[in-house]
């Protein structure tokens, strides 16, 4: 699951596999800003059903946290 | 052809934006709820991208600001800011009304949101019908088939303005990539039909044993839906034809008399039922209706037949049959979303049919007729002058779509063609054509230039349906007359040889016009308007219905005041 959500992420925001690990923060990647957020967050849900409420949703900052909530 | 498009919402469609990007050249924008600004300012990053193609999806709710009471000012203050800002030259594609909220779920007087959406869809057609180039994205019935559960997230809505779901937007970039296909190809005029397991279920002709399958249930009902649907398609515009092995007598009383049947005799443009080989019939057709045949699709449930048609006439379209009755609706429907489907109906279309039954009657007094001459007299011709204002989108079909009966084969954007009839060195001339049997609808239209030295008929078309009765001596000779009385004293025609034109590569020789050049590809004529030979042709031309509304030097088919 670990490696499908990483997938995921890279797929979301158009960059080459390998660049984002599970230790990877939103400020380390350019192209991760808030759009692509709302997109990620719409992808978790409609490819993985990995449902993130609105609040945490809009917290999120890091691929830990999104783990977190696809892993609990 | 490569489009470059772009998709302005007041919504959030970033998603869909880039994954249309994979596939196209597409307008990246100032993000969203901004269409108008950057449709109405010539200094936007839009005007500066010249999209040729542009999507307007609109979110309804967000556009009257969730005021349920709105009465209609919002939408006329956004479609007259849209009106002033949309291009003559340019394409647009504007949503449909989906009215959609939080709210809406709990809102009593389910009136009031058809009312508002109605509201909206009244608009959006006045402007479809004011500007060609415009026309309806149907976005609705793409949520609608979703289920709004689906197609909208409240959660993407509060995060970042997302109203859609990623899945919905990947559904509106299949409904706009559907849309430029449409816009690319040309559609199909005919359908071609057998009749034994394909309109009906079993054998015609063997009542005694098994009477045909079509009913209101199980089986039969499947065949008499798919017949709604080919019956739906013959109303927009499809020409029908049947072509098939029975005994004509057995399955002609079926299609007059069975109490099923959605489709009756009138409706089929032709038909061939006999025991000859299909790809003759479909010939035979192809000439009847004057056609070629590779604007035909032929739907048979045998596979033997299928193939061989597909090997005698390449050309013509053989869409696969369905295994199960129950698929046989929506394979129909699939076939004409994929050949047929286009993105404007006009008047012409919805009245195909009729006319081209009338044509057939007409090949059969020609056949009574002991000689042409007595058959042209019978058919009693009347030529109309159209405005040409009023008929611009018929005018620009025409133009751009005939090639057998076209002398100079331009292509014509829009507005070119806006600009050449506003020019005051152009005439354009509308012809309508009517006879004993019925109006064949606006048929023929003639551009003159005069801008040079000599007029010269730059443009002169003719729809095939109206070809091989001396119409265009007719019209040819009132174009001359229209120049006489400006005061002209001399016409030059032009014909420029293309693949498909060859039947009228004669025309200016039959006319009596003097030959100026001529090379392989091209010939040029001259007509001293004192030297015309007298030409004969059965046909009143009538001016009635424009003279009323211009003086009679100028008339207003010349598209000016």
């Amino acid at each position: 699951m670990e490696d499908k959500i990483i997938a995921l992420i890279e797929a979301v925001l158009l960059v080459p596999a390998g660049i984002i690990t599970k230790d990877t923060r939103m400020e380390d990647v350019e192209e991760w800003d808030s759009l692509a957020h709302v997109m990620l967050i719409g992808e978790l849900e409609a490819k993985l059903n990995i449902s993130i409420p609105l609040t945490e949703a809009v917290d999120i900052t890091s691929v830990q946290e999104i783990l977190k909530w696809a892993l609990c | 052809m490569k489009h470059k498009i772009a998709l302005l919402s007041n919504v959030n469609l970033s998603f869909a934006i880039r994954m249309l990007k994979r596939e196209f050249e597409i307008y990246e924008g100032e993000g969203y709820g901004n269409e108008l600004g950057e449709l109405l300012n010539p200094d936007s990053s839009y005007h500066a991208f010249a999209a040729d193609i542009t999507f307007i999806v609109m979110d309804l709710m967000e556009l009257i600001e969730h005021d349920l009471k709105e009465d209609g000012s919002r939408m006329d203050k956004w479609f007259g800011s849209v009106r002033a800002a949309v291009s003559r030259d340019r394409i647009y594609f504007i949503s449909d009304a989906c009215l959609w909220g939080a709210e809406t779920s709990v809102l009593q007087d389910g009136d009031r949101k058809r009312v508002l959406e109605g509201m909206w869809q009244e608009r959006l057609n006045a402007l479809c019908r004011e500007y060609p180039g415009v026309h309806v994205l149907p976005y609705r019935s793409v949520l609608e088939e979703m289920g709004f559960e689906r197609a909208f997230s409240l959660k993407m809505w509060y995060m970042g303005r997302m109203l859609h779901t990623n899945d919905a937007q990947k559904e509106l970039c299949g409904l706009i990539t559907d849309r430029m296909q449409l816009l690319d190809r040309t559609a199909k005029k005919v359908l071609l039909l057998d009749l034994d397991h394909t309109l009906w279920g079993g054998l015609a002709g063997e009542t005694d044993h098994t009477p045909i399958i079509l009913s209101d249930d199980h089986d039969g009902l499947a065949f008499k839906n798919l017949q709604r649907v080919i019956a739906q398609m013959q109303s927009q515009g499809v020409l029908l034809g049947i072509v098939s092995k029975n005994n004509e007598e057995d399955a002609l009383k079926i299609l007059a008399e069975h109490p099923h049947m959605v489709l009756r005799p009138e409706q089929f443009a032709a038909r061939k039922i006999n025991w000859e080989p299909k790809h003759r019939n479909i010939q035979e057709i192809a000439r009847e209706l004057n056609l070629g045949t590779d604007s035909f699709v032929f739907w048979d449930d045998s596979p033997a037949e299928r193939d061989l048609v597909k090997k005698m006439l390449p050309e013509v379209i053989v869409p696969d049959f369905p295994e199960q009755p129950e698929e046989l609706a929506p394979a129909m429907a699939d076939i004409y979303r994929q050949y047929f489907a286009k993105l404007k109906l006009t008047k012409e279309d919805l009245e195909k049919t009729g006319q081209y039954a009338a044509n057939t009657k007409r090949n059969q007094l020609q056949e009574e007729s002991t000689d042409f001459e007595s058959y042209l007299k019978q058919l009693k011709i009347e030529i109309i002058r159209e405005d040409v204002s009023a008929n611009q989108e018929r005018l620009l079909q025409l133009i751009n779509k005939t090639n057998q009966f076209n002398l100079t084969t331009r292509r014509l954007d829009a507005v070119t063609l806006q600009q050449l009839i506003a020019d005051k060195n152009t005439r354009v001339f509308l012809y309508r054509v009517t006879d004993c049997f019925g109006d064949n609808g606006i048929v023929a239209a003639g551009i003159v230039n005069l801008g040079g030295e000599e007029p010269v008929l730059d443009e002169l078309v003719m729809s095939c349906r109206v070809m091989g009765r001396r119409i265009e001596y007719a019209i040819v000779e009132d174009i001359e007359n229209a120049l006489k009385e400006e005061g002209y004293t001399v016409l030059r025609g032009l014909y420029y040889k293309t693949a498909r034109n060859k039947p009228v590569e004669k025309l200016y020789e039959s006319l009596g016009y003097q030959l100026l050049s001529i090379d392989e590809n091209k010939g040029e004529y001259r007509m001293v308007f004192s030297d015309r030979p007298k030409r004969v042709y059965y046909a009143n031309i009538v001016y009635d219905n424009i003279e009323s509304v211009n003086s009679k030097a100028v008339p207003n088919i010349f598209g000016k005041s």
